[in-house]
């Protein structure tokens, strides 16, 4: 963390505003089609990978999306 | 940068190669664990209310069949070409429906809201210490109507991306220890195996109630005596000024030299195998047991292996993300993950966690004991009010409807305290880490601009 050392740090509004674009458009699409999704998602077996590759995609995008928020709001780790 | 990023490939190489041998190798030695299975997932094409009998056509077989209803089920209780959990009973060696529960709940605004606010405080708390959220999240999805199985099975879909990213946010700042996170994980597994036999033995020797009580007893236990312990071990450093200590189990530990031996870098321990294998396996079978596995892994690397409670912490994360994604598979091979209940909570964990992780950077050590402490004593008053009630239900004692249901209460509000007493604590002692940093800062800034 030593680059954040200096105190004038831009935030990643960008980063935020393309990454909430993109989380919140797959929430939307996905409950749009809730009743087509959780049919497909618990049909058992190899059918295991859509759940578990679904959670991982979103963890990227929204996680990546919550770290930029939490910038941009000044939320951040103590800086050594 | 290039080598951290160097560094981050190889580590999560390293963990993807383990992960993979290590589920080969228990779906073959386990034959999966987990799921339940007197359970049948499927759905009813018709009913009979005369016969009181119903056509069922499970998700696995193209065959219907027709099932008789048991006693504490209606007619109007089954809902036709919806998917649903049928929980069987066999009597006089015919099968017949116990429960029918529908798969995939109605979600209006106000589950939407609880389940966003219940994510939003479980995240928080397993980015501060390690682990938690699973102990009010699987209860509270069962009280919004999902099924048991349901609830677990999102749940721990869950689990695993909302720890990798609190374990990732904790690696950056130097907390987690990554190989110590990866033996503990694969003894950790291990240990689930044990767990599940065990929970397999109690329940098909004393049913369901037996199960109950030994998961209670276990739970109420075990939490109460690390629970205190952890919290007093707070409580002295609070009021010592804070200076951290190795327990003395653990420097026992590390003057035993049985080999293989193993360097931990970022926990600065060096141990014997068999020192951690077996608080990993310990972890596992109470995973197994109680679901919160964390409980005592956390304490396990702090008092037995010797790691600080910040790196300890950290590190659950990385075991939560490896046996949360093993756990992942297993119940997506059931089909039983209802992913829009998985990202509801992910929605507000993901800010949970990572706004936790960086929390644990403006605290002392002792203020993630005294999360722990708190919230484990707490949540063992919960289960605990449940106990008489699997007692009666054995037989041992009578408890009239009454005290069952104040009793039930107790168990909510008590979780509902603990999540409350958690968000406090750590909310608190961020806002008061923050404008001290803060403070110190602009100290700096004026000394130096001083001395120009």
């Amino acid at each position: 963390m030593a680059q954040t050392g200096k105190s004038q740090k831009k935030k990643p509004y960008l980063q935020a505003i393309v990454f909430g674009v993109l989380s919140i458009t797959s929430y939307v699409i996905l409950f749009a089609h809730q009743s087509y999704i959780t049919e497909h998602y618990t049909r058992g077996g190899i059918y295991a990978a859509l759940p578990v590759g679904t959670a991982l995609y979103f963890s990227f995008l929204h996680g990546a999306f919550a770290s930029s928020v939490l910038s941009v709001l000044g939320i951040e780790a103590k800086k050594h | 940068m290039g080598g951290n990023r160097q560094k981050m490939k190889k580590i999560i190489a390293v963990i993807l190669m383990v992960f993979l041998t290590l589920s080969l190798a228990s779906t073959a030695f386990a034959g999966g664990g987990g799921p339940p299975k007197g359970i049948k997932k499927g759905v009813f094409i018709e009913v009979d209310p005369v016969t009181r009998t119903a056509v069922f056509k499970p998700s696995d077989s193209e065959e219907p069949m027709t099932l008789k209803l048991g006693e504490s089920v209606e007619p109007e209780d089954i809902d036709l070409n919806k998917k649903v959990l049928v929980s069987l009973g066999k009597h006089d060696g015919e099968e017949f429906i116990k429960s029918v529960s529908v798969m995939f709940m109605d979600l209006t605004l106000e589950k939407l809201i609880a389940l966003l606010v219940v994510g939003l405080i479980g995240g928080l708390l397993s980015g501060f210490i390690g682990s938690g959220g699973a102990f009010v999240l699987t209860p509270s999805m069962m009280s919004l109507g999902a099924p048991g199985a349901v609830a677990v099975a999102s749940n721990m879909c869950h689990k695993f991306p909302k720890a990798m990213v609190g374990a990732y946010k904790r690696f950056k700042y130097g907390q987690a220890d990554i190989k110590l996170g990866l033996v503990m994980a694969i003894s950790a597994i291990a240990g689930v195996q044990i767990g599940i036999k065990i929970q397999k033995f109690i329940l098909n020797k004393w049913g369901n109630a037996g199960s109950n009580l030994y998961v209670s007893v276990a739970f109420v236990v075990i939490l109460v005596i690390v629970g205190t312990y952890v919290f007093y071990d707070a409580w002295k450093l609070a009021r010592g000024g804070a200076e951290v200590k190795v327990s003395k189990l653990a420097l026992a530990m590390q003057k035993i030299k049985i080999p293989p031996m193993l360097h931990f870098k970022r926990a600065g321990v060096t141990l014997s195998a068999w020192v951690t294998i077996p608080v990993g396996l310990a972890t596992g079978m109470l995973a197994a047991t109680i679901a919160v596995g964390g409980f005592i892994g956390v304490p396990g690397m702090i008092y037995v292996v010797g790691a600080s409670a910040i790196v300890a912490s950290a590190t659950e994360l990385v075991i939560a993300f490896i046996m949360g994604l093993w756990g992942s598979i297993q119940w997506g091979l059931s089909g039983l993950i209802d992913i829009r209940l998985t990202l509801l909570i992910l929605a507000a964990s993901l800010f949970g966690v990572q706004l936790g992780a960086l929390g644990t950077t403006y605290v002392k050590d002792y203020v993630i004991k005294v999360v722990m402490g708190a919230v484990m004593l707490i949540v063992a008053v919960s289960r605990g009010a449940k106990v008489p009630i699997y007692l009666s239900e054995l037989g041992f004692t009578s408890l009239d409807p009454k005290t069952a249901s104040v009793l039930n209460e107790i168990s909510f509000w008590a979780l509902v305290t603990a999540l409350a007493t958690a968000g406090v604590i750590i909310t608190g002692a961020m806002i008061k880490g923050m404008r001290k940093a803060k403070a110190e800062e602009r100290e700096a800034a004026a000394k130096e601009a001083a001395s120009h």
